[in-house]
């Protein structure tokens, strides 16, 4: 069968308007509902019951022309195509509850469907190449699942013999109306069992389509929201996701700054878009004025990143800012992070997308000994152990203010020593970190080799722009089913109501599709995908986007959401398991400790239910005895309890929801991975 | 004992005072179907006095009413001995509660809840972008009353005039709550805490809306608004607020600081000196049978047992640490610090000697 991608005809055949008779129970039905409210009977059924001018007989006899024969004879007799391929389709869901081994025979069945199909040129279904046979096994034991589940069609017993007689029916039949099928289907006759497997999967690929079909008009006639979750195993990436994959496009890095607060993130970032020609001369020339008139003529750049009132007169950054450019590899995305103490909360919120950092260290004397936390926690130490647990292996130090030391070699390599010896007891291996020493505020090694003579003496490695575009690339993971966590919830008049920013950590997404947004377990359509500013009408996995949604409320979409496709919800939880590595504190953690968990974009006040096992550090076993309790540098299994939901994935399954932030107290206490989900019971109707 | 609960607090205390076993006597209304001349049944509505033996307590913060439920044992026209009625206390309504034994722990109760100089209410707004709480604090009891949460963007290039809107619409559903819950009569001051310049912001905010509305209550009680840090806007949050020396001047003498001041101890020494402290009630025990404890904390949850057995052993112990030196913090679960506690088995105690073999002991 000729491979074919024209997977939107999805979208069932329009009807004709106003209520319709089921003709089962004969219950009135809204037009809307696919199926009887009350019997469930699809509502094409009565398509070919009225075919067959029966009256209301037994069901017996109604079993026999439900079942192949109907089929065939829906077939063939003229119709409107679309409405022929629906019956199809209905036929076959009632045969569907039969016997597995006449599987093969309905293969054929479909094969010469299929044939016949194509010339007409109504190609409602998709085909994709022949899966695995694993995957084969287990669609077909879901799928027979399915329909015991939601339907009651009156033909639950078709003995296998009989639909046998029936296919050699369809075959007569096929030889009197159309002989160039009927010579496929010899053809495929003759060497059934060689070809079994194969037709099989078509028919599952078929079944999934259907699949398809009916859940996505299930929402309509009931109240389950939520369906059934189906392992994710089974999920196959449509084709369309993995097109452009080997397109030369340049792909996108999502860089974090983050550092002690003052250490000059925001100017950094201002003077690399400036740099870069990406803020025009007229802006720059207003911030410079504006902060001048304010006093602070050093806050120039930050300004191009800190944008609201309250940011400009307070001169810190409070919230995690956004800015694009581009490099040689990468079309990269700057995640201006917040370095005051408290604003780590929206430090983590705003940066978990991160692919890379960048740890802008302030070497001026004094600065560099309060970020590494001398008197209390310092935001250098605390930033750069929360990066290393979002899953960011790569890290660049920027070792700026550079000129406020003379651009002393001795400093940059005391630096470089002294939180050397930090950063890998957090993990970054040696080769991963890259040392930049620059001054944001002089332009010295930002975009180019550095000019001042004291710096370029000693300093011979790459400048900043260089070590961005360097890092390695991230790994994108877009077979698996869409996963896009809420990062923002904003409305515009671009985007619409309701739109949301996010970057999609897995699958991929494109306009018009439906999406489940969780944990209130709405659908919505996406109208709009746009990247900065330009409209896109596809993004995979690390894209950060905006997407505009339609078809929903806005109280429905909160930041920490999430995102994902349809069919393959992602798992509410409301307790977890963690594995936890305690950070650098000063009081234990106890049982009954409540503090804020940090998830991808959600937060959660919650509180440690029990302490399940403590850890060795070096074999990673369990402890037999339940500890009293936690203490620096420990890791442990624990059990919390959330206040609310949160949309997290086991760590195993899915890594960038799988990770978990412990605050209390105003610092960050542990960080750790999910192990186990207890999931709220599933409202299913 | 005759009693009359005249505020929210009391209604707590009496909820603690009243145990299975005791008999309570109050006025209450009951229906009566009684059989008509004519042979229909009429029901009415009678106000009696009945005297029950209680079987179970239940308090309900929200309407602040005690249910108790219980056999009657007093003779009237209407309700038969033994017959089950649920009897429920409210403010301002007097009670007779009869004890077999009154315990110190009662008598301690009762003379708290007699105490007014240790009123100190306190309303705390804990707010971070996005999420509010807004607190009241008596005595012994913490009471949410309102919970404002909205979504607010962040800066995002030209969204920014969404984030703004956002956080004033968010100001305005926290003003509208401060207006409705907070009655200055009561409330001594107000704390309006949050994590960085969340605080501030609203402030201002509240001060121009105030002159703007010509909202009298804020301006004249502008000098009782004061501002304090926080690390975040939940309720455990709420801890470290009542812990700063801002707010805990205010509140010194009161059970909430003690409460606070008492836990915070516990986790220094524990920080410190792990030996030196010890929770759960196992370990609490052993402790004591060494006579090690000098502080110890439970929460009134343990009191309040319904087996009668297992009260009588939480008062002794609290008896005995108190003949052999010790002290003892009783800490209200309805207080964030209490409720930690409770968390933490509800049984903690600081020794007076390192006691390092606990460790080894199965919890």
């Amino acid at each position: 069968v000729p491979k074919t991608d024209n997977q939107s005809d999805l979208e069932g055949p329009h009807r004709n308007a106003g209520p319709w008779l089921c003709s089962i129970c004969s219950q009135q039905n809204d037009t809307s509902c696919m199926s009887c409210e009350v019997c469930g009977v699809l509502r094409d059924l009565s398509l070919y019951f009225n075919n067959t001018n029966e009256p209301e007989g037994g069901a017996k006899r109604r079993n026999k022309h439900s079942g192949v024969s109907v089929l065939a004879r829906s077939l063939f007799t003229p119709s409107s195509p679309k409405s022929k391929a629906i019956v199809f389709s209905d036929g076959f869901r009632g045969n569907k509850n039969a016997t597995g081994h006449m599987q093969a025979s309905l293969g054929t069945l479909h094969k010469t469907f299929m044939t016949h199909k194509q010339r007409h040129n109504i190609v409602p279904f998709k085909f994709d190449i022949p899966s695995p046979d694993d995957m084969v096994s287990i669609g077909l034991k879901s799928s027979r699942h399915l329909r015991k589940a939601d339907t009651s069609v009156p033909c639950v017993d078709i003995p296998g013999k009989m639909v046998m007689g029936d296919d050699d029916l369809v075959a007569e039949k096929d030889t009197s109306t159309d002989p160039s099928s009927s010579v496929k289907l010899d053809e495929l006759g003759g060497n059934s069992s060689s070809v079994a497997a194969n037709t099989r999967n078509e028919t599952l690929i078929l079944d999934n389509e259907l699949q398809h079909l009916s859940l996505e008009r299930k929402p309509k006639n009931s109240k389950a929201k939520i369906k059934k979750p189906v392992p994710v195993s089974q999920y196959k990436p449509e084709p369309w996701m993995l097109q452009g994959e080997d397109q030369e496009m340049p792909r996108q890095l999502n860089l974090a700054i983050v550092g002690h607060v003052d250490s000059g993130k925001s100017t950094l970032c201002g003077r690399l878009l400036h740099a870069l020609g990406r803020i025009s001369k007229k802006q720059m020339h207003k911030n410079e004025k504006e902060a001048k008139e304010k006093g602070k003529g050093s806050f120039a750049y930050a300004w191009a990143m800190d944008e609201s009132a309250d940011e400009r007169a307070r001169g810190i950054t409070m919230n995690v800012g956004v800015a694009y450019f581009d490099t040689k590899n990468y079309q990269v995305v700057m995640l201006d992070s917040p370095g005051h103490k408290d604003f780590v909360p929206n430090m983590i919120s705003g940066v978990t997308q991160a692919d890379a950092a960048v740890l802008v260290v302030d070497a001026s004397l004094g600065s560099f000994e309060s970020g590494m936390g001398v008197n209390g926690v310092g935001q250098t130490k605390e930033h750069s152990q929360l990066i290393r647990s979002f899953g960011v292996e790569n890290l660049i130090v920027a070792v700026n203010k550079m000129d406020s030391v003379e651009y002393s070699a001795e400093r940059f390599n005391y630096v470089k020593s002294q939180l050397g010896i930090f950063l890998r007891s957090c993990g970054y291996k040696e080769s991963a970190i890259t040392w930049v020493p620059l001054s944001a505020m002089e332009n010295e090694n930002l975009v180019t080799a550095a000019s001042d003579t004291r710096l370029s003496s000693w300093f011979h490695g790459t400048c900043l722009l260089e070590a961005i575009d360097s890092s390695a690339a991230p790994h994108r993971d877009v077979s698996k089913p869409l996963r896009l966590p809420i990062c923002d919830v904003i409305s515009s008049h671009v985007l619409g109501q309701v739109a949301v920013c996010g970057k999609v950590v897995c699958g991929a997404i494109r306009s018009d599709s439906k999406v489940l947004v969780m944990p209130s377990g709405e659908l919505a359509t996406v109208k709009i995908i746009e990247r900065d500013s330009s409209r896109l009408s596809s993004a995979r996995a690390g894209d950060n986007i905006a997407i505009g949604l339609q078809g929903i409320d806005p109280i429905h979409v909160m930041s920490g959401g999430v995102l994902c496709h349809p069919d393959y919800p992602v798992s509410v939880a409301s307790s977890l398991e963690l594995k936890i590595l305690v950070l650098d504190i000063t009081v234990p953690i106890l049982p009954g400790l409540q503090f804020e968990l940090h998830a991808h974009h959600a937060k959660v006040s919650a509180s440690l239910v029990r302490i399940v096992s403590l850890l060795d550090q070096k074999t990673g076993k369990a402890s037999a005895r339940k500890p009293r309790m936690l203490t620096a540098r420990q890791a442990a299994v624990v059990e919390v309890r959330l206040e609310r939901e949160v949309c997290v994935e086991e760590f195993g399954t899915l890594k960038a929801l799988g990770r978990a932030f412990l605050r209390s107290q105003g610092s960050t206490v542990a960080v750790g991975v999910v192990t186990r989900v207890v999931q709220r019971e599933l409202e299913l109707q | 004992a005759q009693l009359l609960p005249e505020e929210e607090d009391d209604l707590w205390h009496a909820y603690n005072l009243i145990a299975v076993g005791d008999s309570l006597q109050a006025v209450t209304v009951r229906k009566v179907l009684r059989d008509s001349a004519s042979g229909g049944r009429d029901a009415e509505r009678v106000k009696l006095k009945l005297e029950i033996v209680v079987e179970s307590v239940d308090y309900d913060k929200e309407g602040n009413v005690l249910r108790v439920r219980g056999k009657n044992i007093t003779e009237n026209d209407h309700v038969k001995i033994g017959q089950f009625h649920t009897l429920e206390l409210e403010l301002k309504r007097p009670f007779v509660l009869r004890k077999e034994y009154w315990d110190w722990l009662a008598l301690d109760t009762i003379q708290q809840a007699c105490d007014p100089t240790a009123s100190a209410d306190l309303a705390v707004i804990l707010m971070q972008e996005g999420l509010a709480h807004l607190f009241l604090i008596g005595r012994s009891i913490t009471a949410t009353r309102s919970r404002v949460e909205t979504s607010i963007p962040r800066k995002h290039g030209p969204a920014i005039a969404g984030y703004e809107s956002a956080l004033k619409k968010f100001f305005e559903h926290v003003l509208q709550a401060l207006l409705k819950h907070i009655d200055f009569e009561v409330v001594q001051c107000v704390v309006i805490a949050s994590p960085g310049f969340t605080k501030d912001q609203f402030r201002d905010y509240m001060h121009l809306e105030a002159a703007r509305r010509d909202l009298r209550v804020i301006i004249e009680n502008k000098s009782r608004i004061i501002l304090a840090h926080a690390p975040s806007g939940y309720k455990h949050s709420l801890k470290e607020v009542l812990d700063t020396p801002g707010v805990m001047s205010l509140i010194k003498d009161t059970k909430a600081a003690q409460e606070v001041q008492a836990l915070k101890e516990f986790f220094t020494m524990l920080t410190n000196d792990s030996a030196r402290a010890c929770y759960g009630p196992k370990h609490v025990e052993v402790a004591h049978e060494r006579l090690a404890i000098q502080t110890l904390l439970m929460t009134d949850t343990l009191f309040r047992n319904t087996d009668i057995a297992s009260r009588r052993k939480y008062v002794n112990l609290v008896e005995s640490v108190k003949k052999y030196g010790g002290t003892v913090h009783i800490f209200s679960s309805m207080h964030v610090s209490g409720d930690q506690l409770a968390q933490l088995t509800g049984i903690a105690a600081i020794l007076r000697f390192p006691l390092p073999d606990l460790e080894d002991i199965e919890m």
